[in-house]
């Protein structure tokens, strides 16, 4: 079933991968490239996977085999046996995967057509999917099965025949690890609250690193430190079914802590995939608020190509039927008293006729007084509570800046962080330039197209746009004027979103998945001893209540501790990023992580009692 | 007044062949006798104990135990009359194997909620006398067939029960342990007061008891008390035993599990 589910995901995608019409373009190189990356993740991983079912399978049946060993089978005849079976079930769920797989390729097109915005996506038949697919599983099958035989550990046929292998329970661990552990986490997660732009790189080799040693010692010690103290109150521990629970999770968990090591990073990789999923598509949504104007063309007060590609831009717009607002800007730089540093100026009515074709309230200032241009919501909140009394040097204009425009006028990237509006009658008094003349520039012009149907016009001013690109990838910026279409940079910003959304979603599910089947084989493996336990006990006298209490007491843990572990350390992953995308962006991504976490918590609750559901109907006949 | 008595029990399993494993079965149980039931492979000794302890219910007739009827109880009614009255030894010891021997023991009674300080106080009382002091803070892995049964002994006695049902209790056991856990269930039987009732194919081991009852194919066939000497009843069992026609195999001391 499980291998069915990965052969499905798998050949899916890798349709969509030799899809003809994402082959040649509209997505260019780099999501083909990420595709297959995100294909080969999963490849690795649904071999990992595979191999690990595998062997829960075979141990479930150890019994069986135990029996036909008894019988005078020989190693290599139950071998042969394996390998014949694992074939047979591998083709199977191949042929089965391929096959559900190509039914529902159709929605999934339909789906990513949706995210992508394609035009169509039609269906289409073509070999390589299907050799690809087949390829990489049957020659997974092969191998695993080869290798799950000929490496399995050898035991006798008596132990295998016994009804419970008493395992290895003399578990050691040592309160020192236990305490190393606890020191660690704590240390990358108070490192984690630490993080910002500076420290960013040493930080991103130094905390994975930390955790993941961390998180091992956590459950090979730590965990096992806990229980036994716990152990040691008699008087909590001797309770009620308690004793018997508490004493199957030092169990449990002495056997199985590199398994829930394994769970706990991959869960933890899921959470941080859907997480990040998460902030960006907050942030595509925030992007028609960050970015208010659909064109922006800014040049030099003397740039010998304005005339020309102003009038290019508004025949574009024109031919293309696109009704827009344009406002003229003439920006000068000052020096400021009050800093040193050089201010931009715009005028108030320049302003107030952009604000008018946004529909924003206007501005109302009187000579001297001044008012900041925030660059970004956040500084929204930091300037209004500033005021600042300046002189422009050049022309000894005195102004008072203690008000701030609330909403955002300019994308961040167009104005400079020491912006502010004067009324008319102080503007004209600017004469002379900026002191820093000629060799800075003594201001600018700016164009601003407000276009309310921006996303459409983001074919305009394509040539303009790539002068502007080339020049950016050389060290020096020379070109006297620059571009921006918000349209176009938005279609970019989706793309990559779309694929980081198709690669993370396909990832953060397969991870998923496997650390759920993970915990479910490890059940599924040690079901018959459980029942026999439970026969015990029910003999004894046990109530169907205290049954299902005793289930589920023993099934949380082994659900929750990993998947709680992963949370938190998740949790701290994405404070950490906050706290970058704060100096970066300007985004909080706290609704979405709470959302997507809420949704995570669920989905884990509902898993957990379908298997307890299960489970209980085992153990009860 | 019998602390037990069973009733022209029938118990019949439908299936595609129907089967009666029981057949107006009637025998009573005296507080503080030791009882084996004996008989050939599937005479339906283990369907009887099953009865008895209520995790099966007889088809028709009826069980009465110091003078209630437990198969009219609910199921949880049943869950907390089982962990009270009955305590139950295995043949193949069924400790619970991530308990210490001291978890194993107290099982019962932190099953029932009862104060620390009382269970410490049993269980001392308890493996003084059975000679478990030494391996207490063991797991069941390691120890041997008999301490493991003797272990089975008392976490079945610990909550002192009205009843104890063993089910071929040396059937694991070599001839030196199976020798001593009976001694130790006929001591226990005789200084307690205690009831037993005990399945088995071993005739030396019903030697040890008060009275042994033979069922063939489900139906009472004979019974035979105790005489002064085991040697003689021993004797007095063989006879029996060869009456019920069984083959020799049927009897065979070993059993295979």
């Amino acid at each position: 079933m499980a291998s069915f589910f990965s052969v499905f995901v798998f050949f899916i995608y890798s349709m969509l991968m030799f899809h003809p019409e994402i082959e040649n373009g509209y997505l260019g190189k780099v999501p083909i490239g990420g595709m297959v990356f995100a294909e080969m993740i999963l490849v690795l991983f649904s071999w990992f996977f595979i191999f690990y079912s595998m062997k829960a399978f075979l141990e479930s049946r150890a019994k069986e085999f135990a029996i036909l060993l008894h019988l005078g089978m020989e190693k290599r005849q139950l071998s042969k046996l394996i390998f014949l079976e694992t074939i047979i079930i591998g083709s199977l769920s191949i042929a089965c995967g391929i096959l559900f797989g190509y039914a529902f390729t159709k929605f999934f097109f339909m789906i990513v057509r949706e995210i992508l915005m394609l035009e169509e996506l039609p269906l289409y038949f073509q070999w390589e999917p299907f050799v690809l697919t087949i390829a990489v599983y049957f020659s997974a099958f092969v191998i695993i099965s080869i290798v799950s035989v000929n490496f399995s550990p050898e035991r006798k046929i008596i132990d295998l025949l016994r009804w419970y292998q008493y395992p290895n329970v003399n578990g050691r661990f040592s309160k020192k690890k236990a305490v190393l552990s606890i020191i660690l986490l704590v240390v990358a997660y108070i490192l984690s609250l630490l993080t910002n732009r500076v420290n960013f790189y040493p930080f991103v080799v130094l905390l994975p690193l930390l955790i993941t040693i961390g998180t091992y010692l956590f459950f090979t010690d730590t965990v096992q430190w806990v229980v036994e103290l716990i152990k040691s109150r008699k008087n909590f521990y001797w309770k009620k079914s308690r004793m018997l629970s508490i004493a199957e999770q030092t169990f449990i968990l002495k056997n199985n802590g590199r398994m829930y090591f394994v769970v706990t990073m991959v869960s933890a990789a899921a959470f941080l995939c859907i997480g990040l999923l998460a902030a960006l598509s907050s942030y595509t949504s925030q992007y028609d608020k960050l970015n208010p104007l659909g064109l922006i063309y800014k040049g030099h007060v003397d740039n010998p190509y304005e005339k020309e590609h102003i009038s290019s831009i508004v025949n574009e717009l024109e031919e293309k039927g696109l009704s827009y607002h344009l406002t003229r800007f003439e920006v000068k730089k000052q020096t400021s008293s009050y800093t040193n540093y050089e201010v931009e100026v715009f005028r108030e009515s320049d302003i107030n006729s952009l604000l008018f074709s946004y529909g924003y309230p206007m501005v109302q200032l009187d000579s001297g007084e001044g008012m900041f241009i925030p660059y970004s919501e956040e500084s929204i909140k930091k300037l209004s509570k500033r005021t600042v009394h300046t002189v422009l040097k050049e022309n000894n204009v005195p102004i008072t800046i203690d008000e701030v425009y609330p909403k955002l006028i300019f994308p961040s990237s167009i104005v400079s962080p020491n912006s502010i509006i004067i009324s008319d009658e102080d503007f004209v008094q600017l004469k002379k330039p900026y002191s820093g003349y000629p060799d800075v520039e003594p201001g600018y012009h700016l164009f601003a197209f407000d276009i309310p149907q921006w996303l459409e016009a983001q074919d305009v001013g394509v040539p303009i746009y790539q002068q502007v690109q080339k020049e950016y990838e050389k060290n020096r910026y020379q070109l006297p004027f620059y571009f921006e279409n918000a349209g176009l940079n938005y279609s970019y910003v989706l793309s990559m979103y779309s694929l980081f959304t198709l690669v993370g979603l396909l990832v953060a599910a397969v991870f998923l998945l496997a650390a759920g089947s993970f915990i479910y084989f490890k059940i599924h493996t040690n079901l018959d001893a459980e029942k026999r336990k439970f026969d015990v006990l029910k003999r004894m006298g046990i109530a169907d209540s205290e049954i299902k209490r005793l289930v589920t007491n023993q099934l949380f843990p082994q659900f929750f501790l990993p998947w709680g572990v992963a949370m938190v350390h998740s949790l701290f992953a994405f404070l950490a990023l906050q706290n970058l995308l704060k100096d970066i962006a300007n985004i909080s991504i706290v609704k979405e992580i709470v959302f997507a976490f809420s949704f995570l918590i669920l989905i884990q609750v509902i898993y957990f009692y379908l298997i307890r559901w299960r489970f209980i109907a085992h153990v009860k006949n | 007044m019998p602390i037990l008595q069973v009733i022209d029990v029938t118990k019949v399993y439908e299936g595609k062949v129907t089967h009666r494993a029981l057949n107006q079965l009637s025998f009573e149980v005296e507080k503080g006798e030791f009882l084996a039931v004996m008989g050939p492979s599937g005479s339906g000794k283990t369907t009887l104990l099953n009865i008895i302890s209520t995790i099966d219910k007889p088809t028709s007739g009826e069980i009465i135990f110091n003078g209630t009827k437990p198969h009219l109880f609910n199921k949880t009614e049943l869950a907390y009359f089982r962990r009270r009255e009955l305590g139950f030894i295995f043949q193949d010891f069924n400790l619970l194997p991530m308990l210490t021997v001291e978890e194993n023991i107290v099982l019962p009674l932190t099953l029932d909620n009862q104060p620390v300080s009382l269970m410490k106080k049993r269980v001392k009382e308890l493996t003084e006398k059975l000679g478990l002091s030494s391996v207490l803070n063991k797991r069941p892995d390691e120890l041997s067939g008999g301490q493991a049964q003797r272990v089975a002994i008392a976490r079945a006695l610990i909550h002192e029960p009205a009843i104890i049902l063993a089910d071929e209790p040396t059937g694991n056991l070599d001839s030196h342990n199976s020798r001593e856990v009976l001694e130790l269930l006929s001591k226990i039987n005789k200084e307690r007061n205690a009831t037993i009732i005990m399945v088995t194919h071993d005739p030396i081991a019903a030697s040890f008891c008060d009275r042994v009852l033979f069922i063939k194919d489900g139906e009472y066939f004979n019974e035979i008390y105790r005489d002064e000497r085991r040697q003689t009843f021993f004797q007095r069992i063989l006879n029996v035993l060869s009456l019920l026609g069984g083959r020799v195999g049927d009897l065979s001391s070993i059993r295979l599990p």
